[in-house]
């Protein structure tokens, strides 16, 4: 399976009114976050959550339904205020408002313009993130999506959104994406594909960020990852690394180092 | 690249409008409101200039803009009240449900440029509705009827500043509530509260009667009186475009709710700050053919040369009907006419039936400097003369003003019926067919 590169970083990035918040035309990434958390009323969704995104790793984000994989993603994006903590690049804190220049976030759940056709979707993502013609059809086929291009979202299965969504994703240029789920409602067969799919990207020099509750699946595609537990990191690092911290044998799985350290 | 991703944007939205089936039920209901009302109305209007058989009217009654073009176009206040606030909810609140807007606040553009083409989508899916209009308004001309361009184009005007009213109200609504459902509560409760304000104001005068007279059906009765007013222009203006900038700062999901509630209310203060400096705008432009709104020539030019500020004490209720002859016949052309006029409105009853007989009522006291008359009349005329015997000028001669003569015409437009209840209803219907046939026939094709 072939996989096209990531299309060009945006031209001209929006200048900043604030000296801290600007990141400017970011090829790469280098992003530290830093204390984040967020409550609601009294809950507290995540605590001082604390890591690090290495640029062109497949970073996992793993943790049990209810642990805060999505509150995590929503404030690192910017798309929900945290209640305190920072994202850094390079060193220097990035407001919400200027995240979107390096980071696209594809959340789990949104079933975006419905009535309209997948055709138009990614014609429509591609144009505004300025992906070429090439790239989008590329993508089309990688995905098997080539059948689906008349019928309008509303009429797809989850799996077949799911890989729509991947598609809108794939077609934006910022060098960090960030995938809430994107194996769920995917077959074995279909999340096979779109691993080595996504594998084959991050290797193009993107660095990829994923959302991920199934354990086996984030031991079979990351590079690292980082263990959520109640809202709080329960560990970073290879799994190599985890297996390490938490007293375990090369023998363990996922499971068992998270069961360990949680 | 920036213009290419405009149009991306545009064209988003034009297509979510285009799948949006309130906005169709929009179209096909518009066509039968202005059928109904053009009918109604030119069929008054053949009757009224003797088609029936009957005694006419005086011809210098007979005015296209109120016997034909403001009830025709109409059928637009209903639709902006009615119809126009669920198309404009739907197309925000459904980027809020579907998770839309998440995405779309990553775009590479800012966030306002986003509403910025809702605004634009919204304001030519009005004019696309306004098609209906247009239609009747050629129809009236194909059959021989009279139409003053300036006096037709105000009102135009005026319902396309209501429409962009409608529009801030519901893209703020949409923004703040949490469902489409209490979106549209919110823009209906906002309608059912300037209906209130209409009331109490009719009743009460003062400060309300001052604010109320920005209310949209308020605002649209000067535009339907062939009078060009900034102030209204301006403030409708400042509230539709405050509405849609109030539920952009709303949307930034991003920023903490505190800071949005700050910011909104920065919106709100500065949207409040301009609207009282707008209303004290006092150009205005009389486009009526009739010069409804305006005194004589010889009267404004001798009205302009006095330099004194004009106060005028009111001792008429807010619901007499006497006030609202003084205030259409003479004050607001006052208003238009001299450089400072000053109404106190001195009643304290509320009806005028009950004030004790000793007291002022019914009287009108004007003062220039220190000079001060009495009179109960409420005609121009005799104002005018009080007005010029303060002043210690001489009534100028009446000059030849060329006098409005009326438009009747007596043909009956049998064609409305076809025209807006089977071609109008069948041409929407088609482009909604055809617009859905294109995508489901793509799909099958594949």
């Amino acid at each position: 399976m072939s996989f096209p590169p990531p299309p060009p970083p945006p031209a001209r990035a929006r200048e900043s009114p604030t000296k801290t918040s600007s990141p400017g035309p970011i090829q790469s990434v280098d992003v530290r976050v830093e204390g984040l958390s967020k409550r609601y009323g009294a809950f507290w969704a995540l605590r001082d959550a604390s890591f690090e995104i290495r640029p062109g790793e497949i970073l996992g984000l793993i943790g049990p339904n209810g642990s805060g994989k999505t509150t995590l993603f929503r404030c690192v994006a910017g798309v929900s205020p945290a209640t305190s903590g920072a994202v850094l690049h390079a060193g220097e804190a990035i407001a919400p408002k200027h995240r979107k220049h390096f980071l696209y976030f594809v959340p789990d759940g949104i079933r975006p313009w419905p009535d309209q056709t997948v055709q138009w979707v990614l014609r429509f993502t591609a144009g505004l993130h300025g992906a070429t013609v090439r790239t989008r059809e590329e993508f089309v086929e990688t995905l098997g999506l080539s059948s689906l291009l008349g019928a309008r979202l509303r009429e797809l299965s989850k799996g077949e959104h799911r890989r729509v969504m991947l598609a809108v994703g794939l077609l934006t240029p910022q060098p960090l994406l960030m995938l809430d789920e994107p194996f769920d409602g995917l077959d074995l067969r279909q999340t096979r594909d779109v691993m080595s799919a996504l594998t084959t990207h991050a290797r193009s020099g993107r660095t990829l960020f994923l959302s991920i509750h199934q354990l086996g699946d984030a031991a079979r595609i990351c590079d690292r990852l980082v263990l959520l537990s109640d809202g709080r990191v329960a560990g970073e690092g290879t799994l190599d690394e985890l297996r390490t911290r938490a007293e375990l044998g090369p023998a363990h799985s996922l499971e068992d180092v998270f069961l360990a350290l949680t | 690249m920036s213009t290419h991703r405009t149009r991306w944007l545009l064209e988003k939205e034009l297509r979510e409008l285009a799948a949006s089936r309130s906005y169709w039920l929009l179209l096909l209901v518009i066509g039968a409101l202005v059928g109904h009302q053009f009918m109604t109305a030119s069929s008054i209007y053949a009757e009224a200039s003797g088609a029936g058989g009957g005694p006419a009217a005086l011809s210098q009654g007979l005015s296209p803009l109120e016997g034909i073009v403001v009830p025709t176009l109409g059928a637009y206040d209903i639709a902006a009240t009615l119809l126009f606030p669920f198309v404009v909810i739907r197309l925000i609140a459904n980027e809020k449900q579907t998770g839309a807007l998440a995405l779309t606040l990553q775009s590479p553009l800012p966030f306002a440029a986003t509403m910025t083409a809702k605004l634009v989508a919204l304001l030519a899916a009005w004019l696309v509705a306004g098609l209906a209009g247009a239609l009747a308004l050629f129809t009236w001309r194909g059959a021989g009827g009279h139409l003053y361009a300036p006096e037709t184009m105000t009102v135009v005007l005026g319902h396309l500043l209501r429409g962009l009213l409608t529009i801030g109200v519901g893209a703020a609504a949409a923004a703040l509530a949490t469902s489409a459902a209490s979106a549209a509560i919110v823009a209906l409760t906002v309608t059912l509260g300037t209906w209130a304000l209409d009331y109490v104001a009719a009743a009460r005068g003062g400060v309300i009667a001052s604010v109320a007279a920005y209310t949209p059906s308020a605002a649209l009765r000067v535009f339907e009186h062939g009078e060009l007013r900034l102030a209204t222009v301006l403030i409708l203006a400042t509230l539709g475009v405050g509405g849609v900038i109030a539920a952009t700062v709303w949307l930034r999901e991003g920023e903490a709710v505190s800071r949005r509630i700050r910011d909104v209310a920065l919106v709100g203060l500065a949207i409040v700050a301009l609207c009282v400096t707008f209303a004290r705008v006092r150009q205005s432009r009389d486009v009526s053919e009739d010069r409804r709104n305006s005194f004589p020539s010889a009267d404004e030019a001798a009205l302009r040369a006095i330099h004194s500020p004009l106060r005028v004490t009111v001792y008429l209720a807010a619901e007499d009907p006497r006030l609202v002859d003084l205030e259409r016949g003479v004050l607001a052309k006052l208003r238009r006419t001299m450089q400072e006029v000053d109404v106190t409105y001195a009643a304290r009853g509320r009806s005028g039936l009950f004030e004790r007989p000793d007291q002022h009522y019914g009287e009108i006291w004007y003062q220039l400097g220190d000079r001060r008359e009495m009179t109960r009349s409420t005609t121009d005329e005799i104002v005018l003369e009080t007005i010029y015997r303060l002043a210690g000028r001489a009534a100028p001669s009446a000059e030849s003003e060329r006098v409005y003569s009326g438009y009747p015409l007596t043909a009956r437009l049998g064609a409305i019926p076809w025209l807006f209840f089977v071609a109008w209803p069948v041409c929407v219907v088609f482009a909604w067919w055809a617009g859905r046939r294109r995508v489901v026939s793509r799909r099958r094709s594949e």
